[in-house]
């Protein structure tokens, strides 16, 4: 299987399904890492929070609470075979 | 660093400070093994389009392809020239040596250069 | 003693700026339907484009970002097409009214209809931009247009009861016909509140190159200037309701108000009218036009300046070209500019919860701000002018079609 190509501005604002077809969240943010001259991605944001974490809004923890954080993906559990229409699937 | 929150739509600035536009597209690749790593950034009308959906951006493509023969596709900035990212993103480029400005240069040239009174 | 003349310089731009077609217009129409009822709504304008004035030269002195740039750099491509549009078209529709305006001062003064006089004027206009600097054009309009204070003069010296005049300066209900009551009282805060303004501003901190050392004449700017401009458009307010309500005239044209200063001023009033016209819509005019530049090259990246010369950016110098050359159409072609005055001012009351809406994430952003982001009183003051500009957004077209 050869490289691919990915816009990731065409992929933020898609919805993600998991393996059953229950809606996730969209993706709105990918987390990355640099090392000397690369950047390696690690996981991909979903959700309503990580639309408010890609605002800078900061919401104190106190007063929602650990259930109020974006929804990680970590990067090879998402499938993008279509790209119209990712799919979350378990750790691969 | 969050590529969305951090890199796409920043400003991007050359080597001497000098703006290039914004991040219009941040392409990634997928190998064969491990995470995908970021290969491009994009600056450019077309990628512009491409966002707006998959028809307007062909008819961009169509009409880029028409107007600018030679250099018709947005113009890629490997990841390996990403200097600082902060509040804007600075790359170890020229803006003179780039494609970025074919517009402005273009509409200088044949444009504004043509009106009395508009440059040095 | 530099700080001085820099914190005078910006009052009096304030003073001076803030007058123009629009305000001008909607005051004059309140003061001769409603005598001193609509004070309020010029006093809460001012208020409201104080804070916004704040904080966008604020935004601009500690990121050295303006408003469009974090527009497009925080919400996206996107967001940032639909906003920038929007803008354009509602700039598009006052720079016609303030083109128009000029037009009309040269009419009242030659007796040459203002449909001739349009293309001279948009041809001035673009000059002074093509070739001028942003410190000669900041300067020009702000001390020229000091001329303007003939209406504070020109309603002092008509004596108003200044118990009905502060009476006036607190919001109460019409005691008239209601639908026009809030029709000018939109237009008047839509008058006030224009978007172009605190845009311009921000595009000015930066091309002033204002840092953390001019947050101080940055508050004193916002405030006194934007607060003594808004005693220039409450002088027209109640030159108007002195002199057009006690007759019940209604106010149909521009060609009726030199008898405002006249009469307030004896001889010296008509030329000060035609040059308070004249000068404050010009000034607004070079100031719409540079600002539909500076947000697009703001949002898609360009290299931008008014110090550089059109050569070095090219994109940025035919924005603003093209975009005054499509504002000389509606004078051209007759439109009634008085109308199409009050017809920009509604669009732009509806057009804020666009430009308004974005600032209450933006001025939280540390990554702008640092430690000089908005505090909560800041903070609050942003939403309640996000919810006037909603709610001016909602009304103002129906109130058009009803009130107008």
């Amino acid at each position: 299987m050869s490289a691919h190509e990915v816009h990731l501005e065409r992929l933020i604002g898609r919805k993600v399904h998991d393996v059953n077809g229950k809606p996730v969240g969209r993706i709105e943010d990918v987390l990355a890492e640099r090392a000397d001259l690369e950047c390696v991605v690690q996981e991909f944001h979903l959700g309503p929070y990580a639309m408010l974490e890609r605002l800078s809004v900061r919401i104190s923890r106190l007063l929602l609470g650990r259930k109020h954080e974006p929804i990680r993906v970590r990067w090879d559990c998402l499938d993008l075979s279509d790209r119209e229409h990712p799919v979350m699937r378990r750790g691969a | 660093m969050l590529l969305v929150r951090d890199v796409l739509d920043k400003q991007l600035l050359d080597r001497q400070g000098h703006k290039m536009g914004k991040v219009d597209g941040v392409v990634l690749e997928y190998g064969t093994d491990g995470p995908p790593r970021v290969l491009y950034l994009e600056v450019g009308a077309v990628t512009l389009a491409h966002r707006l959906g998959a028809r307007v951006g062909r008819w961009a493509s169509h009409l880029a392809q028409r107007l600018a023969r030679v250099h018709h596709e947005s113009y890629r900035i490997p990841w390996t020239r990403v200097r600082k990212v902060n509040l804007e993103v600075t790359v170890d480029e020229a803006v003179e040596e780039t494609r970025v400005n074919v517009l402005e240069d273009w509409l200088r040239q044949n444009v504004v250069e043509r009106i009395p009174g508009s440059g040095p | 003693m530099k700080r001085i003349l820099e914190i005078a310089l910006g009052i009096i731009t304030g003073i001076g700026g803030f007058l123009e077609a629009g305000s001008l217009a909607t005051a004059v129409q309140a003061g001769a339907d409603f005598r001193f009822e609509l004070i309020w709504a010029i006093v809460l304008g001012a208020a409201c484009l104080a804070f916004l004035v704040e904080m966008s030269g604020r935004l601009a002195a500690i990121s050295k970002h303006t408003v469009a740039d974090a527009v497009r750099e925080r919400f996206g491509f996107r967001f940032y097409l639909i906003a920038i549009i929007i803008m354009q078209l509602v700039m598009l529709l006052v720079l016609a009214a303030e083109l128009g305006g000029v037009a009309i001062a040269l009419q009242l003064v030659s007796g040459v209809s203002y449909r001739w006089w349009t293309i001279p004027v948009a041809l001035v206009a673009w000059v002074l931009l093509w070739r001028g600097t942003f410190g000669l054009i900041e300067k020009g309009v702000s001390v020229l247009g000091l001329v303007t204070l003939a209406f504070v003069v020109g309603a002092l010296q008509l004596h108003p009861p200044l118990d009905d005049v502060a009476r006036g300066a607190l919001p109460h209900l019409p005691s008239g016909d209601a639908a026009h009551y809030w029709f000018l009282a939109v237009s008047i805060l839509g008058a006030s509140i224009s978007p172009y303004l605190f845009a311009f501003y921000a595009a000015g901190a930066v091309e002033d190159r204002w840092d953390v050392s001019h947050l101080n004449i940055n508050r004193v700017t916002a405030g006194f200037g934007m607060g003594f401009g808004g005693i220039v458009a409450i002088g027209a307010l109640v030159t108007a309701g002195i002199v057009f309500h006690p007759a019940g005239i209604e106010v149909k044209s521009y060609e009726q108000l030199p008898v405002l200063l006249t009469t307030a001023l004896g001889d010296w009033g008509f030329p000060l009218f035609v040059a308070s016209l004249g000068i404050a819509c010009f000034g607004a005019a070079q100031e719409i036009a540079l600002t539909s530049g500076y947000m697009l090259a703001q949002g898609l990246g360009w290299q931008w300046s008014e110090n550089l010369q059109p050569a070095e950016d090219a994109r940025f110098s035919l924005s603003y070209t093209v975009m005054i050359a499509l504002a000389t159409i509606p004078a051209l072609a007759g439109v009634d500019i008085l109308k199409l005055t009050n017809i920009s001012m509604v669009f732009s009351a509806a057009s804020l919860p666009i430009v308004v809406g974005p600032m209450l994430i933006i001025m939280n952003d540390k990554r702008y701000l640092r430690e000089y982001g908005n505090g909560w009183f800041s903070n609050t003051m942003v939403a309640l002018i996000i919810a006037l500009a909603f709610v001016l957004a909602i009304v103002s077209v129906p109130l058009l079609l009803k009130g107008g």
